[in-house]
C-alpha cells in the first residue's frame, strides 16, 4: 500500500503539509467554535491525532478534507466535553481578541457579526464554500447531506445574511 | 428558467452557474444585478471569514508537554523541527524556482471573480470605491469610465485594488499592482482575455478584457493613464 507519509521523509512531508494547511484548519475551527482559544485547542488536538494516524493517509490530494474532518470531529469532541455556555452574539464578538474585535473596517465587522449569528447548519457549509473553496458536492460529502440539502442551506445562509445586513433583494421576490 | 429558480441557484452557488442559468442571466438584467450583488456579498463574507491566524499557535509546536507522554513530546519536537525545515526548503524553492508569469497570475485571479466583468450601468457604491482606491494608494479620474465593481483582493500575498471599468469597448478589469514591476509593457492573450501590463507608478497596472488585442491596447493606455498614485 502506498504510504506517502511514512518514514522520515514522510514525516517531513506531513509536517510541511500541516504547516501549509494550518491557516485553513484554524479558520475552520474558529468558525465552528467562534472562539479563538477553543480554535487553538481544536487545531492542536486535531494535528496530534492526524500525526498519529498520518500513515493511513494514502492519497495526498485527500489530505485537506481528511484534516478538516479531523478538526470537525475534534471540535465536536471538545464541545461535548466542555459544554460551553450560551452567550449573546454581541458579547461573543466583543469579547474576542483585539485583532478580531477591533475592526479593520466596520463593514467587515458587520458581516462577521452576522455570520456569528448564523446557526451552525448554515454557517458551516458557507465557510466550506466561501472560505475553503469546496464544491457543493464536496460539502455534501463532508457533512453527510444530499447536494440538494446543501444548496438549500447555502441559499438560506446568504438570504439570512442579506436580511441581517439590510441588503435589498433576498432572492425570494419576483 | 424563471427568475425565482435563477435566484435560488445563484444564491446557493453564485460562482458555478449552469448553462441554463447563464442564459437567463444574460437575458434578465435584474437577475444579472442580483448575481452581481451576490458576488459582492461573497467577497464581503470572505473578508469577514478570513480572521487573523496566530503566527504560530505556541501549542502547536510545543503542545502542553506535561499533558503528553514523553514519546509525544519527542514527536512534537520532531514535528516542529520538520515544519521549520519544510518552511526553509519551501522558501528556498519559492525563491529559486520559476514563478508563474504575472500575466498568468492576473488571468488566474479572474477565475475567482466570474460574473463581475459584465456590462453594467449601476456604479459601485461610492463609499466602497473610495475605500478600495484609498487602501490601494490611488485615485481614479472619473473620465476613465463608470466603475461597476471595486474590491480589495489578495494577489501574490498582497492586497491590491481590483476594478471593473465600463468603457466604450465594454467592461475591462483593472488591477493595480504597486509591488509588481515590469520593465516594459507586457501584452498577453490568455484564457480568453487580451490584456496589457503597463509600468506605472512604483509598480504596474494590468488592464484586460474580452476585446481583440488592438482594441484592448488603446483601452489599456487610456485607463492606466486615469490612475493617479497617491503613494510612492
Amino acid at each position: 500500500m502506498n504510504a506517502p507519509f511514512s518514514g522520515k521523509r514522510g514525516e517531513s512531508a506531513f509536517a510541511a503539509l500541516c504547516d501549509e494547511l494550518r491557516p485553513d484548519l484554524y479558520r475552520f475551527a474558529f468558525w465552528l467554535a467562534r472562539d479563538r482559544q477553543v480554535a487553538d485547542d481544536v487545531v492542536q488536538e486535531a494535528l496530534l491525532r492526524a500525526w498519529r494516524s498520518r500513515e493511513s493517509l494514502t492519497d495526498t490530494t485527500a489530505a485537506k478534507p481528511w484534516l478538516l474532518t479531523i478538526v470537525r470531529r475534534e471540535h465536536a469532541r471538545i464541545y461535548e466535553r466542555k459544554r460551553f455556555e450560551t452567550v449573546p452574539v454581541d458579547d461573543l464578538v466583543g469579547s474576542e481578541s483585539p485583532e478580531l474585535a477591533a475592526a479593520e473596517e466596520q463593514e467587515t465587522m458587520d458581516v462577521r457579526r452576522a455570520i456569528f449569528a448564523l446557526e451552525e447548519d448554515y454557517r458551516e457549509p458557507l465557510v466550506l464554500q466561501v472560505l475553503l473553496g469546496y464544491s457543493t458536492g464536496e460539502i455534501a460529502e463532508q457533512l453527510g447531506l444530499t447536494q440538494g440539502a446543501v444548496l438549500t442551506r447555502l441559499f438560506r445562509a446568504r438570504q439570512k445574511l442579506r436580511r441581517q445586513l439590510g441588503l435589498a433583494g433576498d432572492g425570494e421576490e419576483e | 428558467m424563471q427568475c425565482l429558480e435563477f435566484r435560488r441557484a445563484a444564491g446557493a452557488d453564485p460562482k458555478h452557474l449552469n448553462a441554463e442559468a447563464g442564459a437567463h442571466r444574460d437575458a434578465c438584467p435584474k437577475c444579472a444585478e442580483f448575481l452581481r450583488e451576490t458576488l459582492v456579498l461573497d467577497e464581503r463574507i470572505l473578508a469577514a471569514l478570513s480572521v487573523p491566524v496566530p503566527e504560530r499557535a505556541p501549542a502547536e509546536v510545543a503542545p502542553n508537554v506535561v499533558a503528553f507522554p514523553r514519546i509525544e513530546r519527542r514527536r512534537w519536537m520532531a514535528l516542529a523541527a520538520s515544519i521549520a525545515g519544510g518552511v526553509m526548503v519551501g522558501t528556498l524553492l519559492w525563491v529559486s524556482g520559476p514563478r508563474a508569469s504575472l500575466a498568468e497570475d492576473v488571468v488566474r485571479h479572474m477565475a475567482h471573480e466570474p460574473g463581475v466583468m459584465v456590462e453594467a450601468s449601476v456604479p459601485e457604491d461610492a463609499a466602497k470605491l473610495e475605500r478600495v482606491l484609498e487602501r490601494g494608494g490611488i485615485r481614479l479620474d472619473p473620465d476613465a469610465g463608470l466603475v461597476s465593481y471595486a474590491e480589495t483582493c489578495r494577489f501574490r500575498g498582497r492586497n491590491v485594488p481590483h476594478l471593473v471599468v465600463q468603457t466604450d469597448a465594454g467592461p475591462v478589469t483593472v488591477m493595480v499592482l504597486p509591488r509588481e514591476s515590469v520593465a516594459a509593457p507586457v501584452q498577453f492573450d490568455e484564457g480568453g482575455y487580451s490584456g496589457t501590463i503597463l509600468p506605472a507608478g512604483p509598480g504596474s497596472i494590468a488592464v484586460l478584457g474580452r476585446e481583440p488585442r488592438e482594441v484592448m491596447d488603446q483601452v489599456a493606455e487610456r485607463v492606466a493613464a486615469a490612475v493617479e498614485w497617491t503613494t510612492g
